[in-house]
């Protein structure tokens, strides 16, 4: 490798008394795929930030390829060199993909009243993808498209323009499965050999040694170690220490003793739906953790759904504590002792607006009231207190609004509404996609809590979480479930399940 | 790499595509000649050239009226104030003349004042980020008061016809009066920078996603600031075409335009671009309401019973558009 | 609900607000000494109760996120419909009730073609409120209706007085408390800011979002009826153009008090329609023509909602930064990871 293509030093960065960044380091080879570690509020979004041009930095210099640059916008870090693609990328969903990529750049002038030249266009999209064979068809509208394909999308649009060295890639993986992970690192290796170097952040440490070529971690807003994903395998290091700081035993909470299991609550017998899954049964029991392992597409989301009546099954039974039970929308749900912990907390979960007091008692608004009609005040605020205690939610304010806090604290005030709504069969999705690993362990230790009281199901595409916090695992594969044969999945045999619908291997 | 194997592709496409295309583009043409044949069965003086001329003449105006709405709607904004800065820009016209200014003066100072309360709403819009029906609402009071304030509440009379006015007279065989080619021409440019320039498309792509547009760095404030100085533009030409056509600058002119236009905009976006308002498509409404309404005349309905034709046309225009686009909807999800 | 730094920054608003409509109530009054008069003030109050019966069902359905543009024709259909019952030699009570049931079912269509089939709303209500302003006209054609008004009894909700105060300030009041008391210190209230704020959201929490918002349009009918009703009775006849004049006042007084007081409530509502009332009851005293009083409403309306926009507290923030810049800014609770 020749010359570093990025190299930043002492970049610092505060927010009124909060200190973002304090004197970072950061070096950057060319074409290497760099992974970007850290919990949430270490600073490694501000870091990104500051390269893409969206933040200024305080003090401290960034060079690339050797030249002082300063971004006003994130205009003048594409023009240096620098392409981000942001977590959840905006596409025009009613637009092809070929006209995604260029978009804002259809002419040289990137005038507004350019004329566009559709052959000129097919043209450069067909150089750009001699040099990046991705076997998507661009003529196709990106809201038709799957997750991998617009990522892919949104990656090609961000190095169509010249001259790009530097590819940011935000938390890219946190809505692909597995099998489309696989396609976007291939798409990452292309780019590689190609010499661009690329910044990758994710949660997710296994991918850390699937692609990366080395990698730096972020804590308490300074980058603290730098290595080569070779130098980490030989040394044995743990990057969760790393990243916490401090040495971290298992994050998941001890299982449930066999014995302790206790009735079954929820029952689900030959459940169907159209373009969602087929004939699936179950029993979930108090005192037991139930995972229910799925690779997006496989239809754990829509049962979840299903069962809590957003979107209500069309063929099958379910029953609550021995009783059938019919759910059309989730207000039967709920009034059945059912909750769901959906898996897009933003939209599904949370009034972002709105402070906890808001948002904790919106699903049992009865209890708020004390069952009648006035809303009893101070036994809200102080149940809301109580249970926001409860879950460690940090910073413990009330009133702050609910898009002030991290990803993990927002699923925190999530897990006090379901607290609050004092269900008796807890079902969480995807609990913990965009959390840090601190707050994970909480959130674990929380479903264990509650599974003293309650039965709880655990609906995640993440192997390693169903097999680390559930006490019975099924996986779900293209709709229809596979149990173990010999009654208990090991974490292989669950990935296998999920991956290729295989009771064992 | 196998990424191709999640891309399903919809079956047997294409040639139920191509009817599906054509319908969408052409029902409401078949419904102009279908709503003209009807009436003209009953009432052939629809056909007169007089009435032929009378009904392009409107028809003129309204398109010069609602081409900058459209865009307008198109990008996802609203805009209510159109037709009070017509009734402005008509009242500035006939105040302008009877201070004893030229007809080029009045039209100049007319242009300017729409352009300006474009450029007002756009700015408190896009720079500002005030929602768009709030701050159009309330340039739309501020304008119909200015135009009340300048007759004093009453109408003012034009003595001098002026330089536009040959231009609304029946020519062309007595049934078409030349306005329609300048404005036919207008709409072919507009047409034409909807469909091949960058603008165009910035401008559906707004409507879909702001965010997008903005992440790729197209000056999206401008381009929203040009959209509503361009429809304060329009609207204030077709008032001044109105006080030509009028002899007179009335104050009150604008409340009805309200409705009308809004109905063909909308009306317009279930053709060509399915739930889009495109030029195209408003051209087409434009005509079809226009015949409805002389039909409607020449059959004697009363002037209220037409305005609740017209709000029942727009409400079953959203319902199509809204189960269209439910229909596309759980296609897309279906897949 | 809060916590007494919630309630401290409420009641800064709050006072800001009663500070700002003393002085312009002390403004009008030196400049014209009638303002303050006993005739005048009630003539403020009688103006109110109307435009603010308005201006409540309109904060129903702004707290639901959504618009209604059918007031005017709600309105005008109503107070037709009123008026030919009226004439037809109805009861009073009634009347009122027949005119309450068409509103309902007015707001009801609008409503559940909003909520339930997912039509536009701005265009939905201007649609429908086209067609009422066209069934307006169907009872005589568009000639107004005064026959039995005077032995009807309506002309008491204008002149009656209880306790030195109108009885139509007295409507007011009671109704306005009793939404105050729904939408703040009930689930009830809870349910329809939640669906206003994410409906999504809402309806995971078993929340009947659509309900709520074919009801704040139903409310907002109702509303509009009891507000023209007010009209018809301090006018004495029946008019197609009543309540035309009601849209924009509602609209300036429920944004404007909202952007006042930080977001949109009843309190913030009364106190904007307060406001508004007094400005254009001060204009018409000193004489302004007629023709103006849409116009300053509106741009009242427009300097309000701009001087409270989050763009306009940046440019002040800049601007105070500028002068004090040692001063921190405001630290946000937010983690820069977020």
């Amino acid at each position: 490798m020749g010359a570093p293509v990025l190299i930043a030093s002492d970049v610092c960065k505060r927010f009124g008394p909060v200190q973002a960044l304090r004197n970072v380091d950061f070096r950057l080879e060319p074409g290497e795929v760099h992974a970007l570690l850290g919990i949430n509020g270490a600073g490694k979004s501000t870091f990104i930030k500051i390269l893409s041009g969206a933040l200024q930095k305080d003090s401290g210099t960034i060079r690339i390829g050797g030249e002082d640059v300063h971004f006003r916008a994130p205009e003048d870090a594409i023009r240096a060199g620098i392409a981000t693609v942001q977590q959840h990328p905006e596409l025009v969903p009613d637009m092809s993909g070929l006209d995604n990529i260029f978009l804002g750049r259809e002419t040289a002038s990137r005038s507004l009243m350019g004329r566009i030249d559709r052959e000129a266009l097919e043209a450069r999209a067909d150089a750009l993808l001699a040099r990046f064979a991705v076997p998507i068809d661009l003529s196709q509208e990106v809201g038709q498209m799957s997750a991998v394909e617009r990522e892919a999308v949104a990656i090609l649009q961000a190095i169509a323009v010249d001259g790009i060295r530097v590819l940011i890639l935000d938390e890219p993986t946190s809505t692909l499965t597995d099998v489309e992970r696989e396609d976007l690192f291939a798409l990452m290796n292309q780019l590689r050999a190609q010499g661009i170097a690329i910044i990758y952040i994710t949660h997710q440490l296994e991918e850390v040694f699937a692609i990366a070529d080395s990698f730096s971690v972020f804590r308490g807003g300074a980058c603290v170690a730098r290595m080569s994903v070779d130098e980490a395998r030989s040394s044995g290091v743990s990057l969760a220490d790393l990243m916490l700081g401090e040495a971290v035993g298992d994050i998941f909470p001890k299982k449930a003793d066999p014995d302790a299991r206790g009735d079954v609550f929820l029952e689900v017998r030959d459940l169907s739906l159209t373009h969602g899954f087929e004939n699936v049964s179950f029993t979930a029991h108090r005192g037991e953790i139930l995972g229910l392992f799925g690779l997006v597409g496989s239809g754990c989301d829509e049962l979840a759904k299903s069962i809590f009546g957003v979107d209500p099954p069309d063929q099958g039974e379910i029953l609550i504590h021995g009783r059938p039970v019919s759910l059309r929308k989730p207000r039967e749900a709920l009034d059945a002792g059912i909750f769901l912990v959906p898996g897009d907390r933003r939209t599904e979960g949370l009034a972002l607006s709105r402070h906890s007091l808001f948002n904790v008692p919106m699903a049992n608004l009865r209890r708020a009231a004390g069952g009648r009609w006035g809303l009893k005040s101070r036994q809200l605020r102080s149940d809301i207190q109580r249970l926001t205690d409860q879950v460690a939610l940090h910073p413990p304010h009330l009133n702050t609004p609910a898009s002030g806090f991290s990803g993990g604290n927002q699923q925190k005030i999530v897990l006090a509404k379901g607290l609050y709504s004092e269900a008796d069969i807890y079902i969480f999705v995807e609990p913990t996609v965009g959390v840090d690993i601190g707050a994970r362990a909480k959130i674990y230790g929380l479903m264990r809590d509650l599974s003293e009281r309650a039965a709880v199901i655990v609906v995640s595409s993440d192997c390693d979480e169903v097999h680390g916090v559930a006490d019975r695992t099924i996986a779900l594969h293209k709709g229809r479930h596979v149990e173990p044969e010999s009654g208990v999945f090991s974490r292989d045999d669950l990935l296998m399940a999920g991956i290729m619908g295989k009771g064992s291997l | 790499m196998t990424m191709t194997s999640t891309v399903k592709f919809a079956q047997s496409r294409p040639r139920g595509r191509k009817i599906a295309r054509l319908t969408t583009d052409l029902w409401l043409v078949v419904a102009v000649i279908v709503v003209t044949l009807g009436i003209a069965s009953q009432r052939p003086q629809l056909l007169d050239a007089v009435n032929i001329a009378t009904v392009l003449k409107s028809f003129s105006i309204m398109v010069v009226m609602v081409l900058g709405l459209t865009w307008v709607i198109a990008s996802g904004k609203i805009d209510v104030s159109f037709m009070q800065v017509a009734a402005l820009s008509n009242m500035i016209c006939a105040y302008a003349l009877a201070q004893g200014w030229s007809w080029g003066g009045a039209i100049v100072v007319a242009l300017l004042a729409g352009a300006l309360v474009g450029l007002i709403n756009g700015w408190l819009v896009a720079s500002m980020r005030l929602p768009a029906l709030i701050v159009t609402i309330s340039t739309a009071g501020i304008c119909a008061s200015i135009a009340a304030a300048l007759g004093k509440g009453t109408v003012i009379r034009i003595a001098d016809p002026g330089p536009l006015e040959p231009l609304l007279q029946p020519a062309l065989g007595g049934a078409v009066p030349m306005i329609v080619v300048p404005v036919l021409l207008i709409a072919a440019v507009a047409w034409f920078v909807q469909e091949r320039l960058s603008f165009g498309r910035y401008i559906y792509a707004l409507g879909q996603n702001e965010a997008a547009v903005r992440a790729v760095g197209v000056p999206v404030v401008k381009l929203t600031v040009v959209l509503f100085v361009l429809s304060g533009v329009s609207s204030a030409l077709a008032g001044i075409l109105l006080a030509s056509s009028l002899s007179s600058g009335q104050p009150m002119i604008g409340g009805p335009f309200l409705i009308n236009g809004l109905t063909v905009v909308l009306l317009g976006g279930m053709m060509v671009r399915v739930g889009k308002p495109n030029i195209l498509g408003t051209l087409t409404a434009t005509l079809f309401i226009g015949v409805l309404f002389s039909g409607a005349t020449l059959l004697g309905l009363p002037d209220f019973q037409r305005q609740i034709i017209q709000g029942g046309l727009l409400l079953t225009g959203l319902i199509v558009a809204t189960i269209a686009a439910s229909h596309h909807g759980a296609r897309t999800a279906g897949q | 609900m809060r916590t007494w730094k919630d309630r401290m920054r409420h009641s800064t608003r709050g006072l800001g607000f009663v500070a700002l409509v003393l002085i312009v109530a002390a403004i009008f009054g030196a400049l014209e000494p009638r303002f303050l008069s006993y005739v005048s003030l009630n003539g403020i109050a009688r103006h109110m109760a109307a435009n603010g019966l308005a201006a409540l069902g309109l904060t129903f359905v702004v707290i639901v996120r959504k618009f209604d543009l059918s007031i005017a024709g709600v309105a005008a259909f109503c107070a037709m419909s009123m008026g030919a019952l009226i004439a037809a030699g109805w009861p009073l009570w009634s009347v009122i009730l027949a005119g309450l049931a068409l509103g309902a079912v007015i707001g009801g269509i609008s409503g559940i073609a909003i909520s339930r089939f997912g039509l536009p709303d701005i265009v939905t209500t201007i649609a429908v409120g086209s067609i009422g302003t066209g069934l307006a006209f169907i009872y005589t054609g568009g000639r107004s209706i005064f026959q039995n008004f005077f032995t009807s009894g309506i002309t008491d909700l204008n002149d009656a007085k209880l306790m030195g105060l109108g009885v139509s300030m007295w409507l007011l009041v009671a109704i306005y408390a009793l939404a105050w008391f729904v939408l703040s210190r009930t689930r009830t209230g809870l349910a329809f800011y939640a669906t206003g704020e994410n409906p999504m959201a809402a309806h995971f929490s078993g929340i009947a979002t659509r309900r709520f918002v074919a009801l704040a349009y139903v409310l907002c009918a109702m509303c509009t009826v009891l507000a023209v009703l007010l009209i018809l009775a301090e006018s004495g006849t029946a008019e197609t153009n009543k309540g035309a004049n009601l849209m924009m006042p509602a609209y300036a007084g429920v944004f404007l008090g909202a952007a006042i007081m930080g977001g949109t409530s009843v309190i913030a509502s009364f106190g904007g329609i307060l406001l508004i009332t007094m400005l254009l009851d001060g204009f018409a005293l000193m004489g302004l023509p007629y023709y103006y009083s849409d116009g300053v409403v509106s741009l009242i309306l427009l300097i309000g909602v701009l001087a409270f926009s989050d763009g306009a507290r940046g440019t002040l923030e800049a601007l105070r930064f500028l002068f004090w810049p040692q001063k921190p800014t405001k630290p946000t609770a937010k983690g820069s990871d977020a």
